[in-house]
Formats: structure tokens, sequence, C-alpha cells
């Protein structure tokens, strides 16, 4: 998914030292300053459009993920606000100016920390959700919301193996930044969880990474290829059949889509001790060419009915490939744009035999995909993956959320307005 | 389960025994392993409430209920959070339509089952319909926590008629040897969890949990009138003093694998490595202490559940790597040992994937699951 073009040669300098001395000048600007941006700018992604950004744009290098959960103080209108505070912060962050902050108390604190000056954007995106309990929490409809939820919003079912950490799991409202700088992403989800004081606070945050493989398909902490096989991002019809929401869904819905967000912890250490053959037997592709077993190359078609002389498929029965390629093949397509992290070393215990326990990388995928409907997409997918899958033992679901993610925005319109109007 | 059981692949693995076959004597039956080939995986045993590691594997000698003969019924140990002695369902998996259903599902908590619910490999299906299973129970997933259990009975469709509880009965554990005559029936169970400790408690001379020389074969006679609950007639230990240990990988260790040829009875004594014979089985009126060795080592890693293969040969699971072993229970002679689980993820390959095993209604090839990836398999010619 990584451009063609390199997108990190940036212009460090030009536009950042004008985000600066507004900074400075403590000046906030209206959203509709994005305007002014220039569009050739290649460290500038649109924020305003049909879709949000940071779904079929170009995967940035790193993202910074956050979920809130609404204050129970919180109310309809707070909610609003904060939506039309992100909205603009978003349009203004994605240009490399800085975010208006209301002033706190009598004492004005700094507007912007400013600890992106001198940075470019980084093709910084910013991408909003909203997670189940905007809707309804506890049975309750605190925001008169409720009628509003897309049928295809389903709940996420229990899937085999899953060791969902409440800390690391779902979140009422999502925001998460994508950029080519780790620190431009961070500033900006600070600058979000800032202007939600008092309104929403975070449940969880996680930072990623996808390094650019240049026009190669970028490769996982596993060393594989991943990646091949999503629906053509240049293809309107495949897009509007697998990832946007249609005419299914409420008005305030349609273009956007749903988002499934799963932090999977690889157990490297066991992976590393593992033979390239039996590696290769677990994910169906050859390590380095990526090539389908039984093929030469990446993009071979994958022959799911070839033998080796014993009469044993060359594809293992339960190799990564054969489920994916199966249930691709059964018509569940969804837009993946993961990232994978790395969070220190912490105790761990490992859930198959031998069932190692110790001293264990906090690494692996933050799995992330898009889907027009999450029953036909993640969740047909996931059934099966997380039951046959080889890859399973060494990868185990630590954290998980799914947001509706609403249509873009236009300009002078904020983040899910259309939402709150039609349930007013 | 992987498909990397070719010769080649497992030879380059190093250091691993691959389907060899000894020194069969001459007179002997053909091995049973030599005919088996294949080993496809047939279907996930999870449940939807999430339940996991298959133990039991059962085939079903009767049509009676939801149960077809020939189904194959696989019970769990693990709940959803994976934790040993705390599953409670039964899946029924049915050959010919290649479909797994829940047979039976059972609550965390039952208050005639002393310690809570954790479905062990010690499950049978009389022809009568009734399904018979241990529950070695636990709270946090150690026998720190282990409760005594019980002997859970089933109706054909899967509910819950009675248990059996006592101080004959702590923790069933190994696959049951069975004489069924329809309206009597002998139930020989493996007793793994008298005073056993928690995981934590070492032997300083070994390192390892302490060996508490407890554990016991009982043998349950039934009276199953027609229509009729089945009746526990008598119970008597035929055999006793079997070394036993928590272990926090598998829970515990001690003897699992019963199979029941003539009146002998072959027990598998997991702790010493060993197969063991116990005569006269059916008749006895006491203890024959742990038998006598009928064979040990070897090709044996740890034996689990055993299964007579019907020419006079017993089938063994390995616990420690992915093969099953077939001896002569006359000869003692280890005849082959085949590997059906050859998964690398683990060292040596399908090091704790196997527990249960059941012969094939077909005479050719066994069923049998695999902990790893929480599958039934069968292996085949």
């Amino acid at each position: 998914m990584t451009s063609a073009t390199d997108p990190r040669a940036t212009r460090r300098g030009f536009l950042t030292a004008t985000a600066g001395l507004a900074a400075l000048a403590g000046a906030g600007l209206p959203p509709s300053a994005a305007k002014t941006a220039s569009i050739a700018d290649p460290t500038v992604e649109p924020f305003f459009g049909r879709h949000q950004g940071g779904i079929v744009t170009p995967a940035q290098a790193h993202t910074y993920i956050a979920a809130f959960d609404l204050a129970p103080t919180a109310k309809r209108g707070d909610i609003e606000t904060l939506l039309r505070r992100w909205t603009a912060a978003a349009a203004a962050l994605s240009v490399g100016k800085p975010v208006e902050i209301p002033a706190e108390g009598a004492a004005a604190a700094e507007a912007d920390p400013s600890d992106v000056l001198g940075l470019s954007p980084s093709r910084l995106t910013l991408t909003f959700g909203f997670g189940p309990g905007l809707f309804e929490k506890d049975g309750a409809d605190r925001y008169g919301l409720r009628a509003q939820k897309p049928k295809a919003f389903v709940d996420m079912p229990h899937f085999p193996g899953d060791q969902l950490v409440p800390a690391r799991t779902g979140g009422d409202l999502l925001a998460q930044a994508c950029a080519d700088n780790p620190q431009v992403a961070f500033h900006a989800v600070r600058q979000l969880a800032r202007l939600a004081y008092g309104v929403a606070g975070i449940r969880w945050v996680q930072a990623g990474f996808a390094s650019d493989y240049g026009k190669a398909t970028p490769r996982n902490l596993m060393g594989f290829k991943d990646g091949t096989g999503n629906p053509a991002i240049g293809d309107p019809r495949e897009m509007d059949a697998f990832v946007w929401a249609g005419d299914e869904a409420p008005l305030w819905m349609r273009g956007g889509s749903y988002l499934v967000i799963r932090r999977a912890r690889i157990a490297l250490e066991h992976w590393d001790r593992m033979s390239v053959g039996f590696q290769e037997q677990t994910f169906g592709r050859r390590k380095l060419s990526g090539a389908p077993l039984g093929g030469k190359n990446e993009f071979d078609p994958i022959d799911l009915d070839a033998k080796d002389a014993n009469g044993d498929p060359l594809i293992p029965e339960n190799s990564h490939v054969r489920i994916a390629h199966e249930t691709s093949m059964a018509g569940a397509k969804v837009l993946r744009r993961s990232y994978s992290y790395n969070d220190g070393a912490n105790i761990t215990a490992e859930r198959w035999p031998p069932w190692r326990q110790g001293m264990e990388f906090d690494a692996g995928l933050i799995f992330i995909c898009y889907q027009r409907d999450l029953a036909a997409g993640f969740i047909n997918i996931f059934q099966k993956m997380s039951r046959f899958d080889m890859m399973n033992q060494f990868v185990t679901n630590v954290g998980g959320a799914h947001f509706a993610v609403p249509a873009g925005a236009a300009e002078g319109e904020f983040i899910g307005q259309r939402l709150f109007e039609a349930a007013s | 389960m992987l498909n990397i059981r070719r010769f080649g692949d497992l030879a380059a693995f190093g250091g691993v025994m691959v389907a060899l076959t000894l020194n069969a004597a001459p007179a002997l039956a053909d091995g049973v392993l030599e005919g088996l080939h294949h080993h496809p995986t047939l279907a996930s045993t999870i449940t939807d409430n999430g339940d996991l590691n298959p133990y039991a594997v059962v085939v079903a000698p009767a049509s009676v209920g939801k149960i077809r003969q020939g189904d194959v019924l696989v019970d769990n140990f693990n709940n959803l959070s994976n934790l040993q002695g705390t599953g409670g369902t039964i899946v029924d998996y049915n050959p010919s339509t290649r479909s797994m259903s829940l047979f039976a599902k059972l609550p965390q908590n039952l208050p005639q089952c002393p310690g809570g619910i954790g479905l062990t490999t010690a499950m049978t299906m009389l022809t009568s319909g009734w399904v018979i299973v241990g529950s070695t129970p636990s709270a946090d997933g150690t026998t720190t926590t282990k409760g005594q259990g019980c002997m859970l009975v089933f109706d054909a469709n899967g509910q819950l008629a009675t248990v059996w509880s006592g101080s004959h009965i702590n923790g069933p554990w190994g696959n049951m040897a069975v004489v069924d005559n329809g309206s009597k029936a002998t139930l020989f169970v493996s007793m793994s969890g008298y005073d056993l400790p928690g995981p934590d408690k070492h032997d300083p001379a070994t390192g390892q949990p302490v060996i508490v020389e407890k554990a016991t074969v009982l043998r349950i006679q039934l009276a199953i009138p027609p229509g009729g609950l089945p009746k526990v007639t008598s119970q008597t230990v035929i055999a006793s003093g079997f070394a036993q240990r928590a272990d926090k990988d598998v829970f515990l260790i001690g003897p699992t694998g019963l199979a029941l040829i003539g009146s002998t009875l072959y027990v598998s004594d997991a702790v010493q490595n060993r197969i063991v014979a116990i005569p006269d089985a059916l008749t006895r009126t006491g203890s024959a202490g742990t038998g006598r060795t009928v064979t040990k080592g070897g090709m044996l890693q740890r034996p689990l559940a055993l299964a007579a293969t019907g020419n006079g040969h017993i089938l063994a699971c390995n616990g420690k790597n992915g093969q099953v072993v077939e001896f002569d229970p006359e000869s003692g002679k280890q005849l082959a040992a085949q590997w059906v689980d050859s998964n690398q993820a683990q060292s040596p390959p399908g090091n704790g994937d196997l527990f249960g095993l059941a012969m094939a209604p077909d005479g050719v090839g066994f069923y049998y699951v695999e902990d790893d990836t929480n599958m039934l398999a069968k292996a085949t010619p």
C-alpha cells in the first residue's frame, strides 16, 4: 500500500516555520484555513472530502491511535462541541498549523506545545470513529443516538483464543493519527486529547510503525510479505462493494466504513526458533519471494488443489494463505491497513504447548481493517481464521475495538455532524 | 494441524525419530500404524462459549438421542480463558455430515461435583445411550485449587442425569476401559487426584513438583435397567500406589490410559514412562498395586491415552512428542511409532499436543485430538 513516489520527500522548514509563528502568536485558525494549504505539497494529505483520510491514504510510516471513553458527565452538546473542535484541529494539524485550544481558567496555557516546530506536516491524517458506547451503553441511550446506530455495526463475538485485556479494548470514540513522522502523529493525538479534557478521557493508546518498502509489499515482524490481496483502492466498484458503507447505512454513515482494530501480540521468541521451512508451511508462502507454496513469484495464482508426492496438500490445509484465500474466494474481503508495534517486554505465558513463560517482547501487529459490513467482513473471516489458522499458535489477540468511521466532512462541516443532525 | 509428516521433513528437523519399525516377531499380526499414512484434521473442537483443550475421544457405539452411531464425542478441559480444569463442554462430530455440534454444556460449578467442572479424558458412551465423563476441576487452572471432582452422567440428548462422587473418586483422569453388556457394564477409571498439591511444591531432590504415590484405578460396576439411569452396584480399587504429580503446564501427570484385553487391564503410568498390566481386572477383589511392567522407555515419551487395536496390539499416544506408539502387550515389544502431530511449533514436534485417542469403527485408523490447534484429527490409510 506504500505509494510509488516516496512520500517522505519532505520540504522541511517551509510550512512548519509559518506554523510555528502562528503558534507563538497563539493564533488559532478556523478550519477553512486548510483550504489555503498547497494541495500539491507532498507532505500534506487532504483532510476534507467524501471519505475520511487515513483509510485509502497510502500508509504513512507511523500511527498513533487513541480510544476515548466519554465522561459520565458529558452531555450530547459537549460531544458535538468536541467533534467540532476535533475537526477544526485536525484540519489545521494536517497542514502543519497549530491547534486552537480554548483557555482553561484564568491563566491561559500555551495554545500548542510547539514540539513539532520545525517539522513538516508529514502527511498527517486524522481518522475519527464512533464506538458502540456512543449509541448505547449498558442499555442506556445516553445521547439520543441509539436509533442512528447502523445495523451493520454489530457487536464483536468472542473469538477462540482471544485474550482481550479490558484496558486495551473498546472505547466510545477513536482518533487515529497517521504520519510519516512519529512525533507529528503523537503531537496530533496529544492535542486532540487536550481538547477532550472533561468530555472524554483516554481509554487506551497504541503506537505503530510501517516501514517503507518502496514498491515492494511490506513485510511483517514475522518476516513475511503482508498485504497481498487487498481490494483494489483504485477500483471504485470494488471499494463500494467491500469498503464503503452504502445505501443500506444511515445517511451519516454512507461513504464511511466500519473499522476493526486488533492488537495481536506475536510470540517472536517462539517464531524465531522455527525453521524457515516450517514458517513457510505456516504461512503457505515462501519467505523470501512471497510466492505461494507451489508457485515461483509473489503474485502467482494460489493453487489450493496442488498435492505433494505423498498426496498431502502442497499448501497445508490450515496454513494462513489457504484460509485467507478460501474466505476471499467466498466473497469476504476487507481493506487491511495494519501497522506493527513494539512496546518493550513483559512477563507473559504463551497459550500453546509447550507453554513457554517468561520475559518476552510485547510486539506484534496492530491489525486494522475497514469494511462495508462487519459480519460479512472481519467477523466472517476471523471466525474461520481464529479456529484453524496455524499462525494462531504464535499470535494472541490481547486488545481490540471496532468503530463506525463516518463519512468525511465537507469544509465548514464537522465530522459526524450529519449523525447529530439526523438524531435531533 | 500440519501436513508436514513426510519422512524428509522430519529427518531434516534433526534428532527426531520417525515412524520406525522395530524387529517385530514374525508371528505377530501386522501393525496398525504401518497401514496409516495421512492425518487430516476433521473439525475444530472449540465451542461457541470458547472452551478449549480437547481431551477425551469417544466413538459412539449406538444411535441414541442426539448421537448417531459412529459419531465422535470430544470434551474440553479448559474454558475460554484457557485455564485448565475449567472446561465444561462435550462436542459431537458426525463423520457423514462432517459437522461438529455441541452435545452438552455444564456450568462452571455444580453443587454435586466437589470443586467444579473440568472435563477430562475419562469419558465413555454406553450402548444404552448414557454418556459418562469425569471431572477434575480447578478454580485457577492449577492443582493448587484442584477439587475432588466427580463422574457425570448425561442422557443421549446431552442433559445431565446424575452425578457420582465419593471417596473412591478423586481426579478421574485418563481414558476409560469399558465392558458394556447393555444391562450391565464395567468401567475402569484412573484416579490421579489424591492429595495432589499445587505445582509450586517442589521436591528438593529433583527440582520437580513432588511425586505423590497415591493414584488408583477404580472398577465401577453398573446395572442399567431398561429406560432407567445406570446404577453403581460396586466400586473396587483394583490398582493403587501409582505416581502422580502436579505440573504447571499440563495440570497433572498420573496414570492415564487404560485398555482391556481379555481380563488384563493395561495402564499407562505416565510419570514412570511405562505401561503396566493389572491381571484379573474384571474379577479381582483387591488392589494389584502398580501391577507388572509390560514395557518402559524406548519410544514411549510419557504415554497418555491407550487404545486396543483389535488385533491384540495397543496404541499409546505420547505426551512429550507428537507420536503414537504401537506395542504388543503380550511380548512387551514396541513395534512402531508414528508422528500423528509433527507440529514444529513445539519441541520436540507435537510436544504437549496429544491426549485422547480412539480406534475408528472401520478398524483402520484412529481418531485423536490436538491440543495445539484444538482439532479433532484422524489417522487414515
